[in-house]
């Protein structure tokens, strides 16, 4: 496989533009159609955080302070290559973390307005992709025509396409893939076709599995939607915590799984607004009310037949802890299955106790 | 036939030797710092005990913390449903059940069959559990066992506020300091634990029977103290902190 750095140094190298960014929200078309490459940070090292506590409150979710950790101690191999991070409103501690990136790098912040329901909301959001566009284009020195967009769009539908599609082998019953499985085919890139291609061989692999026989977990396992805050590879430990107890995460509800694969962009009509348009939809808990997110899972929970919700809440992400009560009251009572949060942070000394929690709940299904 | 549940906990080990419908034998030793040796003698003498051979005892459920690794038991199962499971053969009127162990608390609600319908569990935190019970005994020199019988004299107690186990610890020290007696200190820590053991129950309820379990419902104080809290009788097992292990014993014989 080709090194995710490999790839961004390379790139670099001929001359293609690197941009960082942080959050699902961040609309990478416009990343792509400026002819650079979209590139996830990292945020996802319990071992980043102690840094970071040097200048960050401790209060604050372990993915803030791992990313600004990285940054703080050089560790982030693309950090080093950035033209530009590009940025969002999003929730407080991000929000203010970029102010602190800013003295550093370049950064560019959208403001998300966060009433998902409201046409003033959306056409704040049109502008600020607008200008986001404008920044693109001076930054890198061209101009990102239409076209440039629309093909950026059809590149990322195939992307999203094909990660929606590997998700979605997660209905078969029995499982032919693990939650943990499912976690790993994520690139931190955006717009790469080797990951394409590597998306299909996952995708042909796993059919293959199905057709003989070969299945990730027992017949009559439980089925768990993960649920909540983003797992990004490194940080899947309620994951593996699930299926080492026996059961199997089949949906996951979370910006690392099918939360941004839900929808496409439009491919008809005017490029820019048509990629406003998705990403203001993304059900996110910073957006007020978030009804979309019980939508999602609503959704999912019937087509992928689970039996059970796990929300999983970064501590001090108050966003989503508060966010919680609504989805349990949601899932019990409309959904009329079992629902449990899990608070923790990206340390392994709660891995025993997660487990009594979760092996109780599988044991109960 | 013959079953036995298996309890390994941070603090102790209990055993229950099950014949399909009532106690057999019991044993309690302490975790140590070996608790699956322990554990594995502490079976190995309830059975010399009971004048059972290892060969009669149809099947072995281990639950608490050290149940993945205790090599003699057949299944484990989560304390949870060990402790629910337990505390629905002794008082079949249970909805609630407060367990407080040596190192966390939970809370569990029932339904009408008996079966756990929701939990909640405090494990970040010594405070509110047996641990910082047992410090609290060591810094005012008061044994566990006379805890509840110093607490009976008056009803006069004092405010604990810190939440966190290492500050309530030079509160109790300045409380002392000052010249407040030790058993309004002692009713005072009783009732903090009361308070932080009952903030679980807003995603439970509290519905009666409430019946509280682990090896803290021993102190009369604390029972005492959440009783006053919530204006409920508490139930409370002669032998509470068997009750999980009894629960893995009649889990194990619906299995064999
Ligand atoms: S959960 Fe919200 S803030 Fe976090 S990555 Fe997803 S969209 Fe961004
Ligand atoms: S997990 Fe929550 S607190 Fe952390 S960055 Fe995402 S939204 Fe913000």
């Amino acid at each position: 496989m080709f090194l995710e750095v490999d790839l961004v140094r390379d790139a670099k190298r001929h001359g293609k533009g690197v941009v960082g960014i942080y959050c699902e929200f961040t609309p990478r078309e416009l990343i792509l159609a400026a002819n650079a490459l979209p590139v996830c940070l990292c945020g996802a090292n319990n071992r980043t955080i102690p840094p970071a506590e040097t200048v960050l409150p401790s209060n604050l979710c372990p993915l803030i302070k791992s990313s600004f950790g990285y940054i703080l101690t050089n560790r982030c191999p693309f950090y080093m290559v950035l033209d530009l991070v590009v940025a969002e409103t999003t929730c407080d501690g991000k929000k203010k973390m970029y102010e602190l990136i800013a003295e550093k790098k370049p950064v560019h912040v959208l403001e998300l307005t966060q009433k998902v329901d409201e046409q003033e909301a959306f056409d704040h959001w049109l502008a600020e992709v607008r200008k986001l566009r404008k920044r693109l284009e001076q930054t890198f020195n061209r101009t990102i025509t239409d076209d440039d967009l629309r093909e950026a769009i059809r590149m990322m539908n195939k992307e999203r396409g094909l990660l929606k599609e590997a998700f979605e082998l997660g209905k078969e019953e029995p499982a032919v893939l693990t939650g943990k499985e499912l976690s790993d085919i994520r690139y931190r890139v955006a717009g790469v076709a080797g990951h394409l291609k590597m998306l299909d061989e996952f995708i042909s692999e796993a059919k293959r599995r199905k057709e003989t026989g070969r299945f990730a977990a027992k017949a009559g396992a439980p089925r768990i939607m993960l649920t909540g805050c983003p797992t990004a590879q490194g940080t899947t430990k309620l994951i593996e915590v699930i299926e080492e107890c026996g059961a199997v995460v089949v949906a996951q509800e979370t910006c690392s799984g099918l939360k941004p694969l839900d929808l496409m962009v439009d491919e008809d009509g005017d490029p820019l607004e048509a990629i406003a348009r998705k990403y203001f939809k993304l059900p996110c808990s910073c957006m007020t009310p978030n009804t979309g997110r019980t939508e999602l899972i609503e959704r999912l929970a019937r087509e992928f037949r689970v039996n059970a919700v796990i929300d999983l809440v970064w501590q001090a992400c108050h966003t989503y802890n508060v966010e919680s009560y609504l989805i349990d009251k949601f899932v019990r009572e409309k959904l009329g299955i079992p629902y449990m949060k899990i608070e923790t942070d990206y340390s392994d000394s709660d891995r025993e106790r997660l487990k009594v929690r979760v092996q109780t709940l599988v044991e109960m299904l | 036939m013959l079953t036995c549940g298996v309890d390994i906990g941070s603090r102790s080990i209990e055993i229950v030797l099950f014949d399909g419908a009532a106690v057999v034998e019991t044993t309690v030793a302490n975790s140590g710092s070996s608790p699956v040796e322990n554990a594995k003698k502490a079976f190995s003498d309830t059975l010399s005990s009971a004048g059972v051979r290892r060969e009669e005892v149809a099947k072995v459920v281990a639950t608490g913390y050290g149940r993945n690794y205790f090599k003699e038991a057949d299944t484990v199962s989560s304390e949870i449903l060990c402790h629910a499971k337990g505390v629905s053969y002794l008082f079949p009127t249970a909805c609630t059940v407060i367990d407080i162990g040596g190192q966390d608390s939970k809370m569990i609600s029932l339904d009408t069959n008996g079966r756990v319908s929701n939990f909640v569990m405090n494990d970040r935190c010594a405070a509110g559990t047996g641990k910082f019970i047992e410090m609290v005994s060591l810094m005012l020199d008061v044994p566990l066992d006379s805890m509840g019988v110093v607490t009976e004299v008056s009803n006069e107690v004092c405010e604990i506020s810190s939440m966190c186990a290492v500050f309530a610890e030079s509160e109790i020290i300045g409380l002392t300091q000052s010249g407040t007696a030790v058993d309004v200190v002692l009713r005072g820590v009783f009732r903090s634990v009361a308070k932080r053991t009952l903030a679980m129950s807003g995603k439970v309820g509290l519905t009666a029977d409430v019946v509280f379990t682990g090896g803290v419902a021993r102190n009369a104080g604390v029972v005492r103290a959440i009783e006053h809290e919530t204006g409920l009788k508490l139930l409370v097992p002669p032998e509470p902190q068997i009750t999980g292990a009894l629960g893995a014993a009649i889990i194990a014989a619906s299995k064999a």
